[in-house]
């Protein structure tokens, strides 16, 4: 029987951030909070492969207590057991830290029963790191397949999984044995809309909550603040483009406004700099 | 899965004020509620002023204080801003009957304050389903025996529905309890900006001595544009909440955009120094049934209770409308709660919530302004002239230095008649008389 595992976070939805002006934050009062957008992609991805071969989904995430709410939405997609990893001694953890944290609940995970897969999403809308999920696969050993958009087979039986990834020039398709690694894009699966039976039983699921002691004792060194070298020196919003500037082909003629724009791009520095550069 | 029935004892549908209080009072009395609720959560297609009225809080939780609810500024200072097209009469009360303890009115944020009525409605043993939307009835013998809704094996059942849905009311019309969708005369559009500024600079600009000190305002004239509608003013902690509301039908004659009603309150001379260097946190619009009694629904029928917005049950006047709808979600829920006592759910056995609405401000006030909003309709005049002439009069009364009295009067009777003429004037007032008392 297959056991798939998908590793999600509860991030604010950054679609509506603001920043304080004065302190250079993000305000976080009234933003409402969501299971990232490419984990639940991932979820819906694990549930129909679980639905299609049939076997167990289990989600894992580190968080608040309210973060409950997220892995309550990945019950409501087909997941079977959620495990909430949370305590105040991982406050302030990096991506190191939380790689760590989520790497060892996987794998306490797995010596209870055996994990074939694991799922992220290819990365968290509030910090954009895609460290994560990368991070817990070289922990644990397992091949990594990054911007997973399509899974075509996962063969249990000869232990390997064919997957479609996005590159910058196309897509590969990588068969990788298994247990294996993934990282989603959203195109990987439709987000399902949940029987009214199986949202009722996502409502009243409570999770599993593991502290930093029971049943994984997590070095205390390698967790929350004193285990996160990473410094946010400065965050800020950027300063916004200047408007575009328009040549009217109408008031110049197009060779007229082709030549007016070539010599503004000439005179502007960065590009003279650039074109230097090129030769 | 399960191949059961999803059965309880009462569906609610719609997690606003009507529907988490009518949950509430229906769980307090062992009942076994499911409120369904369309929003990812409750609150979030809700949207007012606005102030929450403290006599029908505490009428559901006595404690409600104790309770943290979360509130912005209680209203220590309300009443009317008139303004002309450059100028400011301001009318407002603070201190007296307003300085009551605990105060009257609270300023408050649905988004806040909505999911936190209802996780009290939670505590007293309801069960809320959200983000699920209820399309329709499921009927046995031609009574309502629960809801259908959008989702997969989305059946729902339940003797008795209270039906919460707000102001756009397809399954109030559905039912028949209404023949008609909302009518554009009788419904406002009301736009709003929420802008955040530090709390001691609209303690400063507004002249509240602290955070614990509010404003709800009213404003009429030049905000308007001359349409049937109000303007407003709301203090919360850190931020000013303004906007305005017209009705549908005035818009579309106009052709004015409600986000230039909106912009151009904002800045009027004696608004804009209010929210200068704010930052804008949200900018919504919500639609208020404001016909009352002449756009009322039935109120019941076999197996359906009807409360809150869905009902018309809003006070355009005295800006009522979330404490109707508490307490009609609260008789609504004791209604239901009879009903089952009784083991009859027939239209006939729910006809007491008719009754105690009766015999509360609810109806009786629903009645007596019947005509308010026809009356704003016909009367533009209150949104332009009078607000006018108020700024004018009192300007020229105070500034009529070095003038012979006699003949500064006359300036301020002309500067009326020269409007509006004199008997007319009495008219209007009359008239205004009428629409509120109700003959």
């Amino acid at each position: 029987m297959i056991h798939l595992l998908v590793s999600v976070k509860q991030v604010p939805d950054t679609t509506n951030i603001r920043i304080d002006p004065e302190t250079g934050s993000m305000i976080r009062k009234g933003v409402p909070a969501i299971l990232n957008p490419y984990d639940a992609h991932a979820v819906a991805s694990a549930a129909e492969w679980k639905k299609k071969l049939g076997g167990k989904l289990t989600v894992v995430t580190m968080g608040p207590p309210a973060a409950e709410e997220a892995l309550q939405e990945c019950i409501e997609m087909g997941a079977d057991r959620a495990v909430l990893v949370s305590d105040r001694a991982f406050a302030g953890s990096d991506t190191l830290a939380t790689s760590y944290v989520l790497a060892e609940a996987i794998r306490k995970i797995d010596q209870e029963d055996h994990v074939d897969m694991v799922f992220f999403g290819k990365q968290a809308i509030d910090g954009d790191t895609a460290q994560v999920g990368p991070g817990v696969a070289i922990r644990l050993g397992l091949p990594l397949v990054t911007y997973a958009v399509e899974i075509q087979d996962i063969n249990e039986e000869e232990g390997y999984a064919l997957i479609i990834r996005k590159t910058e020039s196309g897509k590969e398709i990588i068969k990788t044995k298994l247990p294996a690694a993934l990282t989603a894009e959203k195109a990987i699966a439709d987000i399902p809309y949940a029987a009214l039976p199986d949202l009722i039983t996502s409502l009243k699921y409570k999770p599993e909550v593991w502290s930093a002691q029971e049943p994984v004792a997590y070095d205390v060194a390698q967790i929350g603040l004193e285990g996160s070298p990473t410094m946010v020196a400065k965050s800020g919003s950027p300063e916004a483009h200047e408007p575009a500037e328009t040549i009217s082909v109408e008031e110049n003629g197009l060779a007229g406004a082709v030549e007016t724009a070539l010599g503004k791009m000439l005179s502007n520095t960065s590009v003279a700099a650039l074109l230097e550069d090129q030769q | 899965m399960s191949k059961d029935k999803l059965q309880y004892d009462v569906i609610v549908v719609g997690a606003g004020m009507a529907g988490s209080t009518a949950a509430a009072i229906a769980a307090r009395e062992g009942l076994n509620v499911a409120v369904i609720e369309r929003g990812v959560k409750p609150g979030s297609k809700n949207y007012f002023g606005g102030a929450l009225y403290t006599h029908a809080l505490v009428d559901i939780y006595p404690d409600f204080f104790d309770r943290k609810p979360p509130l912005e500024r209680p209203v220590t200072e309300t009443g009317f801003w008139f303004l002309s097209d450059d100028g400011l009469v301001k009318a407002t009360v603070q201190g007296g009957v307003v300085n009551s303890d605990p105060i009257d009115a609270y300023v408050a944020l649905r988004a806040e304050f909505d999911p936190w009525w209802a996780e009290q409605a939670v505590a007293e043993g309801a069960f809320i389903i959200p983000k699920t939307l209820v399309e329709d009835f499921l009927y046995e013998d031609g009574k309502v025996v629960g809801v259908k809704t959008d989702r997969p094996e989305g059946d729902v059942y339940a003797p008795v529905v209270i039906v919460c849905e707000g102001v756009n009311n397809l399954l109030t019309q559905k039912l028949g309890l209404i023949d008609h969708d909302l009518k554009i005369s009788k419904t406002a559009l009301a736009v709003k900006q929420m802008i955040s500024i530090p709390a001691k600079d609209i303690n400063a600009r507004l002249g509240l001595p602290d955070n614990n000190h509010g404003m709800a305002i009213s404003v009429m004239g030049d905000v308007s544009m001359g349409l049937a509608g109000l303007g407003f003013l709301y203090t919360a902690k850190g931020a000013l909440s303004l906007g305005v509301g017209v009705t549908l039908d005035a818009l579309q004659e106009s052709g004015i955009k409600p986000y230039e009603l909106l912009q151009r309150y904002l800045e009027h001379p004696a608004i804009a120094p209010l929210i200068k260097d704010g930052q804008m946190m949200e900018y919504g619009a919500h639609l208020i049934p404001e016909g009352g009694w002449t756009t009322m629904p039935r109120l019941y029928t076999d197996g359906v209770l009807v409360a809150g917005d869905a009902a018309s049950m809003v006070n355009a006047l005295h800006w009522e409308g979330t404490n109707m709808a508490i307490t009609a979600g609260k008789q609504a829920g004791l209604t239901a709660v009879e009903a089952h006592k009784k083991g009859d759910f027939s239209a006939k056995s729910l006809s007491t919530y008719q009754d105690k609405l009766s015999d509360l401000f609810v109806l009786q006030d629903m009645k007596q302004y019947r005509k308010f909003s026809a009356f704003l309709k016909n009367h533009p005049q209150f949104m332009d002239i009078y607000p006018t002439f108020i700024n004018d009069a009192l300007g020229m009364f105070f500034t009529g230095f070095g003038k012979p009295k006699r003949k500064l009067y006359k300036d301020i009777l002309r500067s009326l008649t020269s409007r509006r003429p004199l008997f007319k004037a009495i008219g209007d007032i009359i008239a205004f008389g009428r629409s509120i008392i109700g003959i």
